[in-house]
């Protein structure tokens, strides 16, 4: 399942990075600590997080992540937003938390 | 970082690629003043004000291995979620130092960790290269205190010729760490007052 596709069944809305939509969804990772998420998250994941700011954008880029879903609809930054798009990292804005978000992306790849 | 001493240690590796011969870090904390300085310095290459500049982009580096270094912009962003602060100089041909300050009060502080574990392991692995540590600490109330670990003294008392690596090195460094620290942080007492 492509992240674009997992999205339009979340009803996720696109923040950014339009150009990597069509990355694989494969696995999902959750948290916000992003020294930690960049040594543990696996290339493919879908990381949902809260943190939207630029090194962000760079630990999913280190990582390879298929995208990255800010939960509780917490902000994107704008230099954040550009350079996503620049690196073509989808980012995507949802309302529930990180537990019930994950919980819907785990009954999409199960 | 989960811990500071771990950018400590990554903040230390960039100096040692900088090519500098003496690294010095210096961790103080001020607990009247709700903060926790830490600082690296070195004397090596340095930088120019265009990488200063961009130093804390996570997308500028000087890397050729990977496309982002988080090192730098990592350690800023925690001095400042906590409402501390962060700053570097650098002197093209002498010299780096790095300072982030912190709130040890904030709810998002991250605890400083096994800062003398990492002091160890950069002077072991780098025995050709010199270190100063510096830990300072005032207690509320209280006067500054403070303690050193210089190898270059170090060197002077062993002589040139041994290795700071040696395993008997490393362990009177490592006794040296852990008791001065222990020391540090011991709150004076005064004495005949009444526990509550």
């Amino acid at each position: 399942m492509t992240v674009k596709e997992m999205a339009g069944a979340l009803g996720w809305k696109l923040l950014a990075g339009e150009d990597g939509q069509d990355n694989e969804a494969d696995g999902c990772y959750v948290g916000d600590l992003l020294s930690w998420v960049m040594g543990r998250a696996q290339a493919g994941n879908v990381w949902l997080t809260v943190m939207g700011n630029l090194n962000a954008i760079a630990v999913a880029a280190l990582a390879d992540t298929s995208c990255i879903v800010l939960c509780e609809d917490s902000a994107l930054d704008a230099d954040a937003k550009n350079r996503a798009d620049m690196q073509g990292i989808p980012v995507y804005g949802c309302g529930p938390n990180l537990y019930d978000t994950a919980v819907q992306v785990h009954g999409l790849l199960k | 970082m989960r811990e500071l001493s771990l950018n400590v240690m990554d903040i230390a590796q960039n100096s040692i690629s900088a090519g500098a011969s003496l690294i010095t870090i210096t961790v103080e904390e001020d607990e009247d003043l709700d903060e926790l300085s830490i600082s690296i310095g070195d004397n090596g290459r340095g930088m120019t004000p265009e990488q200063v500049e961009h130093v804390t982009d996570p997308f500028f580096t000087t890397r050729t291995t990977r496309s982002v270094g988080l090192g730098v912009p990592l350690f800023k962003m925690e001095a400042e979620m906590t409402g501390g602060r962060f700053s570097i100089e650098s002197t093209l041909g002498a010299g780096t130092t790095t300072t982030a300050v912190f709130r040890p009060s904030s709810v998002d502080m991250i605890p400083l960790g096994d800062i003398n574990g990492t002091v160890s392991m950069l002077v072991m692995m780098n025995p050709d290269l010199d270190f100063l540590y510096t830990r300072g600490y005032r207690p509320r109330g209280e006067e500054r205190r403070e303690f050193a670990l210089d190898t270059r003294e170090l060197r002077t008392v062993l002589g040139e010729d041994v290795p700071l690596n040696l395993p008997d090195v490393t362990g009177w460094v490592n006794d040296y760490l852990s008791e001065n620290t222990s020391e540090l942080l011991t709150k004076d007492t005064q004495e005949g007052a009444t526990d509550i």
